[in-house]
């Protein structure tokens, strides 16, 4: 067909012809960044309309505006702070949104080192935009802050210039987004971060004189916070700028917040009527509660065959019998809710832990994500080798591969056995202890050796050396090392400190009781023998 | 909003912050008598302009009581009065305390001032020889170089190589310039080495906070709006009339002493008032006792007290179950420990609050990321997480305060609290 012809004929075409051929993907080629740009962008707000945004935030949006002051009002550094996710960065935004002012936004997580930060902003002032034509690099190399000031005050004065000529034409209409008034903001998110970049005191500090270094009146800084501000009290001392508490929110303000943008808001404020009070006991962090109940609400509708529905109370009693059970054990959940709703308790009364119900049963049983044999062999052999002390290998892991004969036969009195629980529970409480990585490996093949007979025979069949050479336990060596390495990325190994005498390093394992039980059951290997209990 | 804002609220308001926000107008009538610090450093600086000498002077004083302010009112002055034969450079101790950076600096500004061309190649002994030149060619012209040092204890750490070339080339070469050396350390002489010491002029001006009667006019001065024709007639008479009624009030003076017993210096002053400005009633545009109130409150913050405030019924156990651990003698006790006590309290009093490990993980990350609680040793990870020791950031009575006003504290952990 004449049509797939062509279409292989392009296909065969050469890599430079096709490469003029295809669509330059370069959006913004044409178009250069204004003085305009500095502002959010779309049209204009009133102040209404952010206070309805954001339910429970009216009093500092109103504290906000007023620092900030009327048009062309100068004004001292204002820092906000408050907990994750409470509305912090989204009510700056929006309220300069409102203002129409022009400001320059840089986040300190995403500008990891002063000078992606320092170059950011400069970027950003003096209207420059990474593109291919200039090889994404920045406009000015910076990164100390000498130099960045000379730089800033240079782009900032570029900036107001040309703001007081822009603002020569009348502008009477606020709301097409155009910059008003001729000061520019500087807004510095998550200043906290800094505290843990390199010489991230010194960077504070300077941060926090900027201003009156700067002396340029037509400057306003922001600062968002996430930590209140006395932990950055410094011995050299500062001047302080102003605070702005944004508090967490209550519960009636996370009533409101959920029930917006709903599409059936009685259905849902009967839902929150269920969970939002016990769930509010654990946290009340919003993005933790969100992720909870968007999955615990489509559960709670899954009786229903109508979603649109505005519920009397007879209906709103059996969702909630049928939601009941779940709530329980969602609470003990971090991220998840459990599918199948339980029925029947009895086996869970066994459990020493009083919180786990019996529907979690099978996740305990099983690891949630896949290791190979080897590497749980591993795993069980750090977890026996913290555990265990050090002198009683031998008798553990004798030829015969196990111990059966460490169960004491005469029966101990009841002190004793006291003594000996508290003992062992202030010998769990000390934590792990460490091993020299020979002590790990030689465990470690005594339990492989032990294991079942599949796990011989696996390696039989990768070896394919001719030459019957040792190279079996050489090839396990290696991959055992690389998996050893492996686990200590993966955290279940750390390094700790090495012993003096020795000098070799040592590890600790950080696996639970809980996984090293899970591994073992999934090898089917008796765990529990070698255990030492006292 | 059907509130009309009159303009002329909105101009006072400018007006009075763009004092506030300008130091040099701050100052300046504390500036006024014969005996303040301002005439003692405009006398020692134009001492030395007019004989042609060498000095060096040390500003000292708590932050924000007004040095830098009163430096840049005094050379202000002496620019005007004497126009070709001062030129100034700035250094910042946070900026320049590098070698390189100070040098370039220098070089830098003094390009500028005499219109020659800068490399930004240059090395630093480049820098150095250049510096050296320019005091003398300075020195032969009758020319006075003053050099600002802002925090001059940031100077004074490491090698002072910076301190000794300056203060070795004033005392060697035919120069005049002054070292003016402005710190909020009160001991920063003390931090000099040896050979720069014995060539510094143990100068020291000190800046202490002003009296009340100068805090009195001081207020008079920011808050008084002045009798031009750019406001409406009888605004002006209003506004200061009812300045006048506010600052003469026992209230407004029972409001001022609890500031300054935390703090003296004209800083925080000028901060209370932008606060209590910004808070005025715009559709008045006069100020009331109400906005200096609330400037106070909002002065007045407790961070643990709100960090505890905003903490779940869960953080609280912990919380509590930590304190009960403290009083117990355990300085700092580990995750599993907390969980144990948890138990106990969960087992002797059948509370509903029992969750699972991995929550309380949570809530002690949560705590964490507040600074209630925090981890006693930091020299990395030899342990897990839950074996940590970690000790509380906070003391029993601020716990005790902040459990008491929580919106929904249940009763028995306040009972666990006090035993």
């Amino acid at each position: 067909m004449p049509r797939e012809e062509s279409s292989k004929a392009t296909r065969r075409s050469t890599r430079s012809s096709s490469s003029v051929t295809v669509e330059n993907a370069e959006p913004n080629e044409s178009h250069q960044p204004t003085v305009d740009d500095l502002t959010f962008g779309d049209e204009s707000i009133t102040v209404d309309a952010v206070l309805s945004n954001f339910p429970g935030r009216r009093s500092q949006i109103l504290d906000l505006i007023r620092l900030m002051g009327p048009l062309d009002c100068p004004t001292l550094p204002v820092m906000i702070y408050g907990s994750a996710s409470t509305g912090k960065t989204s009510v700056v935004l929006q309220v300069l949104r409102h203002l129409s002012r022009p400001f320059v936004y840089s986040s300190c997580r995403t500008c990891y080192s002063p000078r992606i930060l320092f170059e950011s902003i400069l970027n950003q002032l003096l209207l420059h935009r990474k593109c291919s034509s200039n090889g994404y690099s920045s406009a000015k190399r910076c990164d100390k802050p000498s130099d960045f000031v000379n730089l800033l005050r240079e782009a900032l004065g570029n900036v107001i210039e040309s703001l007081e000529s822009g603002s020569g034409t009348s502008r009477p209409d606020k709301s097409d987004g155009k910059p008003m008034g001729k000061m520019v903001y500087l807004i510095f998110d998550n200043v906290d971060l800094i505290r843990d970049w390199d010489k991230g005191s010194m960077i504070l500090q300077f941060l926090f004189s900027l201003y009156n270094v700067l002396k340029m009146p037509q400057l306003g800084i922001i600062l968002i916070s996430g930590l209140p501000p006395d932990v950055y009290y410094s011995n050299m001392g500062y001047t302080d700028p102003l605070p702005l508490y944004f508090p967490e929110y209550s519960e009636e303000d996370l009533r409101q917040i959920f029930l917006r943008n709903q599409a059936n808001r009685k259905l849902y404020a009967a839902f929150l009527d269920v969970v939002l009070k016990p769930f509010c006991r654990v946290t009340r962090r919003l993005e933790e509660l969100s992720t909870t109940f968007s999955s615990l609400f489509r559960k709670y509708c899954e009786p229903l065959d109508d979603l649109g529905i505005s519920p009397n109370e007879d209906m709103k009693r059996r969702l909630y019998s049928h939601l009941k059970p779940l709530i329980a054990p969602c609470l003990n959940e971090i991220f998840r809710v459990s599918s199948h709703p339980h029925d029947g308790d009895t086996r869970g009364e066994r459990r020493q832990k009083a919180s786990y119900s019996s529907e979690n049963r099978e996740e305990l049983e099983t690891l949630d994500f896949h290791m190979s044999v080897s590497a749980k062999f591993l795993l069980i052999a750090a977890f026996l080798a913290s555990r265990n002390p050090a002198t009683l290998d031998a008798s553990m892991f004798d030829s015969t591969g196990g111990m059966d004969n460490r169960k004491r036969k005469r029966k101990a009195s009841e002190k004793s056995m006291e003594k000996k629980e508290m003992a062992e529970q202030e010998a769990v409480m000390k934590g792990p202890g460490s091993f020299p990585l020979e002590r790990l490996l030689a465990i470690f093949q005594c339990i492989a050796s032990v294991g079942d007979s599949s796990f011989g025979e696996e390696e039989e069949e990768e070896d394919e050396d001719p030459t019957g050479y040792d190279k079996e336990n050489n090839n396990l060596m290696s991959d055992i090392l690389l998996q050893v390495s492996s686990l200590c990325d993966a955290n279940f190994l750390i390094k700790s400190g090495s012993c003096p005498l020795e000098g070799s390093i040592r590890y600790r394992s950080m696996v639970s009781e809980d996984l090293a039980l899970k591994a073992a059951r999934s090898l089917s290997f008796p765990l529990a023998k070698y255990l030492y209990r006292r | 909003m059907g509130k009309e804002i009159i303009p002329a609220a909105e101009k006072s308001l400018n007006l009075i912050r763009g004092r506030l926000c300008d130091p040099s107008y701050v100052f300046r009538p504390l500036s006024a008598s014969s005996d303040s610090n301002y005439s003692k450093l405009k006398f020692i600086v134009s001492t030395s302009i007019t004989e042609g000498c060498n000095n060096s002077i040390l500003l000292l004083g708590p932050r924000g009581s007004g040095k830098a302010a009163v430096l840049d009112l005094v050379v202000g002055d002496l620019l005007e009065e004497f126009p070709d034969s001062v030129s100034l450079i700035r250094l910042n101790g946070l900026l320049h305390s590098d070698d390189n950076c100070a040098f370039k600096e220098i070089a830098r500004q003094l390009c500028m001032e005499h219109h020659l061309l800068f490399s930004k190649m240059a090395s630093l002994d480049e820098n150095s020889q250049f510096i050296v030149a320019m005091l003398r060619e300075c020195g032969l012209a009758h020319k006075t170089i003053i050099f600002v040092l802002d925090e001059f204890d940031m100077f004074a750490q490491g090698k002072q190589r910076l301190l000794y070339s300056l203060l070795d080339a004033m005392q060697s070469v035919t120069s005049q310039a002054v070292v003016i050396g402005l710190s909020s350390r009160l001991d920063a002489d003390q931090l000099l080495e040896k050979r720069v010491r014995s060539r510094f002029s143990h100068r020291k001006i000190l800046f202490l906070p002003p009296s009340r009667e100068e805090f009195d006019g001081l207020l008079e001065h920011l808050l008084s709006l002045p009798a031009d024709s750019s406001f409406p007639n009888g605004y002006v008479s209003r506004f200061n009339e009812k300045i006048k009624n506010i600052t003469s009030d026992t209230r407004f003076k029972d409001i001022l002493r609890t500031l300054f017993n935390a703090n003296s210096t004209v800083n925080s002053l000028l901060k209370f008032i932008f606060r209590a400005v910004s808070l005025m009633n715009l559709e008045s545009g006069l100020l009331s006792l109400e906005n200096f109130k609330a400037a106070l409150s909002s002065m007045q913050r407790q961070p643990k007290l709100e960090a505890v405030r905003d903490c779940s019924i869960l953080e609280l156990y912990l919380l509590v179950c930590m304190r009960r651990l403290e009083v117990k003698e355990q300085s700092s006790y580990k995750i599993i420990s907390v969980m144990k006590e948890y138990k106990t309290i969960h087992d002797s009093f059948q509370t509903s609050d029992y969750y699972a490990q991995n929550v309380c993980l949570r809530a002690f990350e949560h705590l964490r990321e507040r600074q209630v609680i925090c981890y006693t040793e930091n020299r990395g990870q030899s342990q897990t997480g839950e074996y940590r020791p970690m000790k509380l950031l906070i003391s029993a009575s601020e716990l005790h305060q902040g459990m008491r006003s929580h919106a929904c504290c249940p009763a028995i952990l306040l009972k666990l609290l006090d035993h």
